[in-house]
């Protein structure tokens, strides 16, 4: 190979290098400002009382499913307010969701207690995303289970959706 | 109410992986062409093999990931590979320079063999774990898995002695290096055990100057931890592998706690320790001689002295800013140019042009790592995720930092790049777990 073809090689070699590490934080870039964009469109959404109720909206918006239509218009209205006991021994029971986190379990210091022989002490937690309420396992025992299923990564729950956790079931309303 | 907006939408995660694999595919087959071009001369049909395995395996990690992990990293494995694939060629250049008559001429081949076994384990590893949060049922398990790794290469038979450390296990025809593996063991169990012990180690103890002492009871695992890392030290011989584990512990407890108390106490612990084991035990003693002044005769002609590095240095020099191209330099003159000092052999052949692009990807891997650990919201997850990015980071920092002669040399493996199975399967592991991680995070709603 004559040395000018060689030369370009090493360089073309080089400069592929960097190119792949440019893509890169280039789409490291792209993820942090998109997320970026969004929160600061919700926080404006953030509706000054929480607890009040909003009947006849229908689910909150999905973004990562519907991308192309997908406007934040009252995403935060629409959001479930309380979180309701449907069976078990605490039935007709409510919690209000007016907090970034609410922690379900035996421990005397949970959110929800449940003394259920059941229900690890630290059991579940729902955490608010931006987009609605998200429900996770903390690695109990028995389970948490929405619709009949037990769950393994955390869940995006809206309401209908059954959330049993030893003998109580809850449901989102509001 | 707010005016409709539009929700900016990146493309896919795993379409995003499909194209910067395809792209590291792409500059692997330059790599390979390269090497052949400037080593043989022609184009042998062996790249085909280098080639097409690893992209076959790539791909096929990359459809499980869809299956099982759709909302992993993306970066993740691009990185990966690309970090494996340049070992490969520069292992495979090696090869190439090393004269017909040497039996050892398939280390390259080898190595693509063990990134297959690591990415197969990987990959079962990723279908098995659906939460990383099971793995905290396990801490006290892979305490003891851990220990029981890092004790096996003392054992009588199956322990093999290489160059004076005792890492090594036999296993017929196969050696392996169980301490790659107790790495991520003892990772898991650091962080199941401080996210319980958190609360005490941060918050009790009596202050004295501004400085909050913790209890003495407090201290009991790290001085634990500390003799343990010095029993590696003096009995495995090796100041690499004890240096990662408590520096990990380090880590991790300053990360659970943010005091920087801890850090100071067992830097302080550790350097003494170091200083004293140095005093009674040659080969570290030698290490440090041949840092501190590698040109010097006595230094350079010792057994197990400042040779290597210094051959090292020369090969670098030569390689300059922007190198000699891959196939144009002499790598192959410094001892264990393929494992130990591979970082050497791309400085020289990259120059300083392609370390730094080979150090950035490190940083970009362990950069991802922490955010995995920044978006999780609860503390196992954070310390694990922290761990497992800071068992990359400081391997990394120790290995390469010894190349250059920014620490003492010590014997570790440059992750991903260097060749030996174990490391190559610790690390796709620790890949697989990152993912895993990532996977798992409470979804903000955005693609990412």
């Amino acid at each position: 190979m004559s040395e000018l073809a060689l030369f370009i090689v090493r360089a073309g070699f080089l400069l592929v290098l960097w190119l792949f590490i440019l893509s890169i934080i280039s789409i490291i870039r792209a993820d942090l400002f998109s997320e970026r964009v969004l929160s600061r469109v919700v926080e404006k959404n953030i509706p000054t009382a929480v607890s009040s109720p909003t009947t006849g909206l229908t689910n909150i918006a999905d973004f990562s499913s519907a991308p192309e239509s997908a406007t934040v218009v009252s995403a935060m209205n629409s959001l479930p307010t309380k979180l309701v006991v449907i069976a078990g021994p605490l039935i007709g029971t409510d919690l209000v969701l007016d907090r970034r986190e609410i922690r379900i379990g035996r421990a005397p210091n949970s959110d929800f207690v449940l003394d259920d022989d059941y229900v690890s002490s630290q059991h579940a937690r729902i955490q608010k995303v931006d987009d609605g309420w998200l429900l996770q396992d903390l690695n109990s025992t028995n389970g948490t289970y929405v619709d009949g299923q037990r769950i393994g990564a955390p869940v995006s729950i809206k309401r209908d959706m059954q959330i049993r956790i030893g003998k109580t079931t809850f449901e989102l309303r509001g | 109410m707010a005016k409709p907006k539009r929700v900016r939408v990146m493309p896919a995660k795993r379409n995003l992986e499909l194209i910067m694999l395809l792209f590291t595919f792409g500059v692997y087959a330059f790599a390979l062409a390269q090497v052949q071009l400037a080593t043989i001369q022609v184009l042998n049909p062996e790249a085909w093999f280098f080639w097409s395995v690893p992209v076959v395996l790539a791909l096929g990690f990359h459809f499980l990931l869809r299956l099982k992990a759709s909302d992993a990293d993306p970066l993740l494995l691009p990185i990966g590979f690309f970090l494996n694939s340049l070992g490969i060629v520069m292992i495979y250049r090696l090869d190439l320079a090393k004269p017909m008559a040497d039996l050892d001429r398939t280390v390259g081949q080898r190595q693509v063999i063990w990134m297959a076994v690591a990415m197969l384990i990987a990959g079962a590893i990723l279908w098995g774990i659906k939460n990383h949060l099971s793995l905290r049922k396990y801490i006290y398990i892979s305490m003891a898995v851990g220990a029981l790794l890092l004790v096996l290469p003392l054992l009588p038979v199956i322990g093999k002695t290489v160059s004076g450390a005792h890492l090594w296990v036999n296993l017929g025809p196969l050696s392996f290096q169980p301490g790659e593996l107790a790495k991520i063991a003892l990772t898991i169990f650091f962080a199941g055990y401080l996210t319980s012990r958190r609360e005490s180690l941060a918050v009790v103890g009596r202050k004295v100057l501004g400085i909050r002492i913790p209890p003495a009871r407090e201290l009991g695992p790290i001085a634990f931890i500390w003799l343990a890392s010095l029993a590696v030290l003096v009995l495995q011989r090796d100041l690499g592998t004890s240096l990662l584990y408590f520096g990990l512990f380090l880590v991790l407890i300053y990360v659970a706690t943010a005091r920087a108390f801890y850090v100071f106490v067992g830097l302080i612990m550790f350097v003494s320790g170091a200083v004293i084991a140095s005093k009674f035990m040659s080969y570290v003693g030698g290490r440090l001689d041949g840092w501190l002044d590698p040109l010097n005769d006595a230094n350079y002609s010792a057994v197990g002295g400042s040779y290597q590095i210094v051959q090292s240095m020369f090969g670098l020099a030569h390689g300059g800013l922007f190198g000699t191209g891959l196939g144009g330099g002499l790598p192959q003159i410094v001892p264990l140019a393929n494992s130990d000092f591979i970082v050497s052999a791309i400085g020289e052949e990259l120059g300083l042009v392609g370390i730094f692009a080979v150090l950035a990807m490190y940083l970009l891997l362990v950069a991802r790592a922490l955010r995995v650990a920044n978006a999780h919201s609860d503390d196992f997850s954070k310390l694990l995720a922290v761990g497992l990015g800071f068992v990359i980071a400081l391997q990394v920092f120790i290995v390469i930092g010894g190349v250059f002669r920014v620490v003492p040399l010590t014997g570790l493996t440059t992750p991903l790049l260097a060749a030996g199975g174990s490391s190559l399967v610790a690390n796709w592991i620790i890949i697989a777990l990152l993912l895993r991680l990532s996977d798992t995070l409470p979804k903000a709603g955005t693609v990412n």
